[in-house]
C-alpha cells in the first residue's frame, strides 16, 4: 500500500476535508474513483474513500466521522501516516452521457466525488447543489452558493432540485439512500457501501440490480437508478 | 543459498506454503490485477453451491477490535455455470487450484463432487462444511455425525484429494477431525470463521442484515492456531492453518503448530499484496534460523522446537 502522510486538516463538527500526501503517485485517478484507506493499526480493514481532490500525490478526502476510522482520521495530529491503494471503481465520466449537461446533487459526505467531479469536467456541470443540515458547514467551503443548507432555508437538496430541475438535464447525485430514492426517473446514483476488499472479490458491496447482484466497488459505484432494487439496500 | 520453501503434500508440489483461502479471493480473476497468483502455493476457490446464490442482503460486513464479521452467504453462480464457464478459464490462474464446494443436503454433496472432479484444472477438492451464513441451514461441521456422513457421499464422488474444512467452535476439535479422518478426508482445513456479531447501540438492532456473521481476523489466530496444535498432536493428517494470518510470523506459528500449508483470507482483503510480504518474511527468517526447508519447520513446536 501507498503511505498516506496527512498534511492538512479543516474540520468542523463531524465534517473534516483531509488532505495527504501519497509517497508514489496514484494511477490515473478519475471522479467517482475511491481509495481503500487503512490505519497502520487498528481498525484492521482498509475503508472506502471517494476521492475529493487530487493534484501531484497530493489527496483530499471529504470525511464524515461516523466509525473507528473516521474518529482516528479526525484526532490524528498532522504528520500522521496511514496507507492508501487505489482508485477503484468506475470513474463517473466512463457511464454517463456526455451530451448532457448535470446538476450535481450531494448530501453530506456524498459531496467528495461531485466536487471531484466538478474540478475535471467543469463543462458537464449545470448547477452544484451540496445539501447539509446545519450551517456550520460553511466554514470548510470557499463556494459557498452551492450549499443548501436546511438550517438556514429549511430546504432540503431535493426541494431545491424540483425548482431548478427541466427536461434535458442530467442528474448525478452521491448521498444517503433515501435522498437517492426521491430522485427523478434517469438520474445517476453513486452508491456507498461497506466494503472489504475495493476490487471484486469479497462480494461485501452487494447491491441488487436488475441485472442481479452488482458490487458497488467493480461494477459501480454509479448506477441508473432504475436499474437498483431499493428494497434490498 | 535460497530457502527451499515447496510443501509436498496430496500428492501435490505447492512451491510454498501459502494458500489463498476460499472466500476473499473469490475464483482469482479480480484478485490477479492486484496479486501475481503464480507466487503462491495455491488458491481455494469461493465455495459453490449446487443451485446459484445471490448472498444475504447488506450490510454483509462489519468491523470489529482485531477483525472482521462478515456474512456474505455463499454468493456464488452455482456449479452449472461454475462447470462450464468458470472452469474453462481458471487455467489464467496460474497455481495450483483447489476447488470448494458446499451441499445442503448428502445428495448435493455426492452431485458436487461428481462435477469438480470432472474439472481437470482442479486439483483437490475442498468441502466446506462450516460456513456460519447460510439461514436457516445446518452447519455440517458442528455436528461430528453429520461431517461423517458428509465427507463419505464426497469421497464416493471423487478420487481428487479431499480437505475438509471445519469449524473451530466446536466442543472438541480432535474427535471432529478423527470423524473426518475416518471418512475419508485426505487433509484438514481448520478452520472457518467463528460466529459473531455486533449491535447498533443507536438504533438497538444487529448491525448485519443476517444478525450474525463469521470473525475472522488476527482475532481469531490464537483460538484456530490452538485448534491446529490439538489436532497435530493427536493425529497423522495434512493441516491447512487459517484464521487471521496477517504476517509472516503469524503463518510461521502455523507452521511450528503442525499445519503444512497456511491459509491466508483477511488479510487479502486489506492488502492484495500481503502473501508476497508474508513469503518475504518468512524466507528471511528461516536463512536467519539456518533452516535450508520450509518442511523442516512443520510441527516444530511438536518436537522439542528448535
Amino acid at each position: 500500500m501507498i503511505e498516506a502522510e496527512l498534511i492538512e486538516k479543516r474540520t468542523a463538527k463531524d465534517y473534516g476535508l483531509f488532505k495527504f500526501k501519497l509517497k508514489e503517485k496514484l494511477k490515473d485517478p478519475d471522479a467517482g474513483q475511491f481509495v481503500m484507506l487503512k490505519s497502520p493499526d487498528e481498525p484492521i480493514l482498509a475503508k472506502p474513500f471517494s476521492i475529493y481532490s487530487y493534484k501531484n500525490r497530493k489527496l483530499t478526502l471529504f470525511i464524515k466521522r461516523v466509525g473507528r476510522l473516521t474518529g482516528k482520521i479526525f484526532s490524528s495530529p498532522i504528520g500522521e501516516v496511514f496507507y492508501v491503494r487505489g482508485p477503484y471503481g468506475i470513474p463517473y465520466i466512463k457511464k454517463i452521457d456526455r451530451d448532457k449537461k448535470y446538476i450535481l446533487i450531494g448530501g453530506g459526505s456524498g459531496v467528495a466525488p461531485l466536487n471531484f467531479f466538478s474540478e475535471l469536467y467543469p463543462e458537464l456541470v449545470y448547477k452544484k447543489l451540496y445539501g447539509f443540515k446545519g450551517r456550520y458547514i460553511r466554514e470548510l467551503f470557499e463556494e459557498q452558493s452551492s450549499l443548501v443548507i436546511e438550517e438556514e432555508s429549511g430546504k432540503t437538496v431535493v426541494d431545491v432540485l424540483r425548482e431548478v430541475y427541466s427536461e434535458g438535464l442530467g442528474v448525478l447525485a452521491c448521498g444517503p439512500i433515501p435522498m437517492l430514492k426521491t430522485l427523478p426517473p434517469g438520474s445517476y446514483v453513486s452508491l456507498e457501501s461497506v466494503m472489504g476488499c475495493g476490487i471484486g472479490t469479497c462480494k461485501s458491496c452487494a447491491v441488487k440490480t436488475k441485472e442481479g447482484i452488482k458490487m458497488v466497488c467493480k461494477d459501480g459505484p454509479l448506477f441508473r437508478k432504475e436499474e437498483i432494487q431499493w428494497e434490498w439496500i | 543459498m535460497g530457502v527451499d520453501l515447496s510443501v509436498e503434500v496430496l500428492g501435490l508440489k505447492f512451491k510454498n506454503p501459502l494458500v489463498l483461502a476460499s472466500g476473499p479471493a473469490g475464483f482469482g480473476f479480480e484478485l490477479q490485477q492486484y496479486l501475481d497468483i503464480s507466487k503462491v502455493g495455491a488458491i481455494t476457490l469461493k465455495t459453490v453451491t449446487l443451485n446459484p446464490r445471490e448472498g444475504n442482503a447488506p450490510p454483509r460486513l462489519v468491523d470489529t477490535h482485531g477483525g472482521i464479521i462478515n456474512s456474505i452467504g455463499l454468493q456464488n453462480p452455482g456449479i452449472e455455470e461454475f462447470v462450464n464457464i468458470i472452469a474453462p478459464k481458471l487455467k489464467e490462474i496460474r497455481t495450483i487450484k483447489i476447488g470448494s464446494i458446499a451441499g445442503f443436503t448428502i445428495e448435493e454433496w455426492k452431485i458436487l463432487g461428481e462435477k469438480m472432479d470432472k474439472i481437470k484444472d482442479i486439483k483437490a477438492i475442498e468441502l466446506d462444511l462450516s460456513c456460519p451464513n447460510v439461514e436457516g441451514k445446518k452447519i455440517w461441521a458442528k455436528d461430528e455425525e453429520l461431517t461423517q456422513e458428509a465427507i463419505k457421499a464426497a469421497r464416493e464422488s471423487t478420487d481428487k484429494p479431499i480437505i475438509a474444512k471445519l469449524a473451530p467452535d466446536v466442543t472438541d476439535i480432535v474427535k471432529v477431525a478423527k470423524k473426518a479422518v475416518n471418512a475419508g478426508a485426505d487433509a484438514l482445513s481448520l478452520g472457518n470463521t467463528i460466529e459473531a456479531m455486533r449491535i447498533n447501540i443507536e438504533t438497538g438492532l444487529p448491525v448485519l442484515k443476517l444478525k450474525t456473521g463469521g470473525l475472522s481476523g488476527p482475532s481469531i489466530k490464537p483460538i484456530t492456531l490452538a485448534r491446529v496444535f490439538r489436532v497435530a498432536e493427536a493425529l497423522e493428517i495434512p493441516i491447512i492453518g487459517i484464521g487471521g494470518v496477517m504476517n509472516w510470523q503469524d503463518a510461521l506459528e502455523y507452521a511450528m503448530a503442525g499445519a503444512s500449508l497456511v491459509g491466508i483470507g483477511t488479510a487479502i482483503m486489506v492488502n492484495p499484496q500481503a502473501p508476497l510480504e508474508i513469503l518475504q518474511g518468512i524466507e528471511s527468517f528461516l536463512r536467519q534460523k539456518g533452516v535450508e526447508k520450509f518442511e523442516d519447520i512443520i510441527g516444530i513446536a511438536h518436537r522439542g522446537g528448535f
